[in-house]
């Protein structure tokens, strides 16, 4: 008897729980934005997104959402973490919406600034693509590229290992911080420390020339200022190629990885946060992160341009926590400060 | 809030006229505390506070050991030092050159060159540098690129990444001020002086080494501290040439220190107050410099013309440096933006470029939305800031020159304060101060305007202040006398001959107000972004060819700006 009653009242509490939490659950995009109409209109956005993909992304979402206006404070990933910093030091939350690489988001968390949530959304994603605060936007490949005008189609690189080869001696360019080049060569290319080590090495020998920003070394390949870039990021090359830019770029290998999305704990708008967290994350919002050149990480959903490498080598949350020990090395390979 | 008090002071009886409440010089050096000095009181306090855990401070003097005692302190000082006195010089020198050519000459042409060698003015620092970087950089710029062709070269003979390479960059954005002031030293020279010199047999090399030149020193002296001081506050070269190159200065340090992961807020403060400190030290000198300067006053109230050098055949030599000067520094850096606002990334001036050219950029610039807001909020910001500091400076000159009243020059000392704080140091204190503020400012165009009205109106005092001093009292007093109201005086007799002191100071404050960037880099965010920081960052993204069709579409603006005054008021002056 007592049994059954034991049973009735585990069944009546989980019956309960599920009611508790199910207009959450059922609560649609649409209902979301109803809320998200009485915050005001507006949704800061905190995220690297490049203006050329933010343009076409960021539309998209205003018009599905009429009356919730994208502030896009855009700067680097750092800067954009630095600044929410502050803005806590002073005892404010300006920012809605954070959208950088997972692993700034983490120093994000750290400061004790992000809402713990779980969007409904990311039951689709792998479970390395989402965390108690986060979920994946998108993804990107650490590439190499090269300029055709100084490259010659036999010189084209197959692999990363052409790059050791005398020929490029004087001819590289990089980004100072892409220890993750490092990380996943030693985890998951080479599963080996020393060799990475030994490759990395020998490529400084190669004398990179460091330039910071990404886009920016894209610009630099085409002008003509290195005949390859080593750590490139592959969905800036099909838009420039399309405007008759002499450059090309590896599909073989490269390494993975994530963008994460996350809302502020205090958000001053947070139903408009959880709207646009949530746009991104669904089918929808995938779609629109894939036509504005992104590479989603929905697995539903693909790029539209050829931006995924044939042999991806990813970096997963728990490889996070290495970065410091990485940095390390990365930086005294290459004498940077 | 000031007029609403004077007026009612004033009219309640006109015999008060000059003599009006105490309140309005206390309110005035109220708003001038808070604009000037609360903001530098809040980064004092912040320079000695640590962070031990998430927001909970404690007060510390580690922030300083950590600024002034870490291994890159002797490079940073060094960098710094080699930056500022290496640009003050060859500013200094090219400054020089022009006005001496322009001015003191017979160089063919040389009326020609003045507004020229003013025009770089209006050229924003961030342009001025990438213009730079387009032409200068080792691999792709065009110079280097052309110069290899023409020789053979193996390596590019110039490397814009590097400290010459930041001096010369700061240096021709700054030569328009430098001319402007060694223009008014030797206009103002008597040239009696001269003439007994040649008179008593020296030629033109020998009169102008032993007589202008040390005529000049005093003036010299000064115009070359300030050149320097600037040049240490600047921010613009060393964030786009700087930083990449890894050559980082005291306005680098303090940007980075502020602005990477996790941001050092102590540190940063320290090293933003000693730079407060050296550039202080620099404008106490100056100011010490420019008063013993009239002991060997030669401008005096005796009507003169300076006498002109005859440079014989070397007028050409002259005429050649004009020239060269105009090709290079001026038009060079317009055309290289002009050429690459049509590409669509960054390609050399080449027979196959040439069909890639569009208007392109400049449709996309037509829809591009955050493109017309810090356009619409680089106009807001300029137009309000030349406004409420002229204003706001008018009444303050007014204070400090007719009012007579005790203890009026704490008003002109208070206005004269934020000259010292660098544009940066700016930056950072109003972050402290606003952040927390209850007024909700923070991240919005108001704390900017807060910004720029505070860093201008020394500026404004100046054009202020000059005219105030050229109005006779006699003139408003028989405005009272004929029984007009205070502000009927002011409005009927003041204001219309304070007009072209007000109008070009208006102009000036305006022109720095829209390519300001040292204060903005810290404040300006999404919404509330100016110009020259969407320029800033979509170059740091890679976007440069938008960059450059941005930054004609800011010079077309300025130049309009500049225009239409020309036209409504039919003179421009401007000073420094």
């Amino acid at each position: 008897m007592s049994q059954i009653r034991s049973l009735v009242w585990a069944a009546l509490m989980v019956a309960g729980s599920i009611c508790a939490y199910a207009p959450a659950r059922a609560q649609s995009l649409d209902e979301v934005h109803k809320a998200a109409l009485k915050e005001g209109g507006t949704l800061n956005f905190y995220g690297t997104l490049a203006q050329v993909n933010a343009e076409k992304i960021l539309p998209i979402f205003e018009k599905r959402f009429p009356g919730i206006k994208v502030n896009h404070v855009d700067a680097t990933s750092d800067l954009l973490v630095a600044r929410a910093v502050s803005e806590a030091r002073g005892g404010k939350t300006l920012g809605d919406v954070l959208q950088i690489p997972l692993e700034n988001v983490t120093q994000a968390h750290d400061q004790g600034l992000l809402l713990e949530i779980n969007l409904p959304e990311a039951v689709e994603y792998p479970a390395g693509l989402k965390g108690s605060f986060w979920t994946s936007s998108d993804l990107q490949y650490f590439i190499a590229a090269w300029n055709t005008n100084l490259v010659k189609k036999e010189e084209e690189p197959k692999t990363y290992d052409d790059f050791l080869q005398p020929r490029w001696k004087g001819r590289l360019i990089a980004e100072p911080r892409d220890l993750e080049m490092l990380l996943a060569f030693a985890k998951y290319r080479f599963k080996s420390d020393e060799k990475a080590i030994d490759y990395w090495k020998k490529i400084a020998a190669q004398n990179v020339e460091f330039h910071k920003g990404h886009s920016q070394l894209a610009e630099l390949l085409l002008a003509g200022q290195a005949a390859a870039c080593l750590t490139c990021y592959s969905h800036h090359y099909p838009s420039r190629i399309k405007k008759g830019a002499p450059v090309n770029y590896m599909l073989s290998e490269g390494v993975a990885s994530i963008n994460g999305t996350a809302i502020f704990k205090n958000a001053p708008h947070p139903n408009s946060a959880l709207l646009f967290a949530r746009w991104v994350a669904s089918l929808e919002g995938q779609k629109a992160m894939a036509q504005g050149g992104r590479n989603p990480a929905h697995p539903k959903v693909d790029p539209v341009d050829k931006t995924k490498t044939e042999k991806a080598y990813f970096i997963t949350v728990a490889d996070l926590k290495e970065f410091p020990k990485y940095e390390k090395i990365w930086k005294e390979i290459f004498k940077l400060r | 809030m000031a007029t609403a008090t004077i007026a009612r002071g004033a009219t309640t009886s006109a015999s008060k006229f000059g003599d009006p409440a105490l309140l309005v010089p206390i309110i005035g050096a109220g708003v001038l505390i808070y604009l000037a000095v609360l903001p530098l009181f809040m980064l004092v306090v912040g320079s000695f506070q640590a962070e031990v855990a998430p927001r909970e401070f404690v007060y510390t003097l580690k922030n300083y050991h950590n600024a002034y005692a870490s291994e890159h302190t002797y490079s940073t000082f060094m960098n710094s030092l080699i930056f500022a006195s290496g640009s003050a010089m060859m500013t200094f020198f090219f400054g020089t050159m022009l006005a001496w050519l322009t001015e003191r000459t017979n160089t063919p042409l040389r009326a020609l060159f003045v507004p020229i060698a003013v025009v770089p003015l209006i050229l924003p620092g961030v342009l001025e540098s990438i213009a730079w970087i387009f032409l200068l950089s080792p691999k792709f710029g065009y110079l280097n690129v052309w110069l290899m062709h023409l020789f053979g070269l193996s390596s590019p003979p110039f490397n814009v990444f590097s400290l010459p390479g930041m001096i010369w960059v700061h240096s021709v954005g700054q030569v328009p001020l430098a001319f402007l002031m060694m223009t008014a030293a030797f206009k103002s020279m008597d040239p009696s002086l001269e003439e007994s010199a040649m008179m008593s047999g020296a030629n033109t090399w020998q009169t102008f080494k032993r007589v202008t030149l040390r005529l000049l020193m005093p003036t010299a002296g000064s115009v070359l501290l300030i050149l320097f001081v600037r040049t240490l506050e600047s921010f613009e070269t060393p964030a786009l040439i700087g930083i990449p190159a890894r050559i980082y200065v005291y306005t680098s340090e303090i940007f980075l220190a502020f602005n990477e992961y996790p941001p050092d807020y102590g540190r940063g403060g320290a090293l933003a107050v000693g730079l407060l400190l050296l550039s202080a030290v620099g404008v106490w000198l100056y100011t010490r410099a420019t008063k013993e300067g009239k002991k060997f006053q030669t401008v005096t109230g005796k009507a003169f013309r300076p006498r002109q050098f005859d440079l014989g055949p070397w007028r050409w030599v002259g005429f050649s440096f004009l020239m060269i000067y105009f090709l290079f520094v001026v038009l060079l850096p317009f055309l290289v933006l002009f050429w690459a606002s049509f590409l669509p990334f960054f390609a050399a001036p080449s027979w196959s470029a040439l069909d890639k050219l569009s208007l392109d950029n400049y449709r996309y610039l037509g829809g591009f939305r955050p493109f017309w807001q810090a356009m619409k909020n680089s106009i807001i910001l300029s137009t309000l800031t030349a406004t409420i500091a002229m204003v706001l400076t008018s009444l303050v000159a007014w204070i400090v020159y007719k009012s007579k009243l005790r203890g009026a020059w704490i008003l002109d000392f208070l206005a004269f304060v934020p000259i010292t704080i660098p544009g940066i140091v700016m930056g950072m204190a109003l972050i402290l101060l606003y952040v927390a503020f209850p007024v909700p400012i923070y991240g919005t165009i108001w704390m900017l305007l807060i910004a720029y009205v505070t860093r201008f109106i020394p500026y404004g005092m100046r054009s202020s202040s000059g005219s105030i001093l050229q109005i006779h009292s006699e003139l408003e007093e028989a405005a009272a006398a004929s029984g007009a109201s205070w502000w009927e005086t002011f409005k009927r007799v003041t204001l219309p001959l304070l007009r072209p002191g007000f109008v070009a100071g208006w102009i000036y404050i305006c022109i720095v107000s829209f390519r300001e960037f040292s204060t903005s880099v810290l404040l300006a965010t999404g919404e509330s972004r100016v110009l020259s920081i969407l320029l800033f960052t979509m170059f740091e993204q890679g976007q440069v060819t938008i960059v450059a069709a941005i930054g004609i579409l800011m010079i077309v603006t300025l130049l309009s700006v500049v225009a239409i005054f020309y036209k409504l008021t039919g003179k421009v002056g401007i000073q420094t």
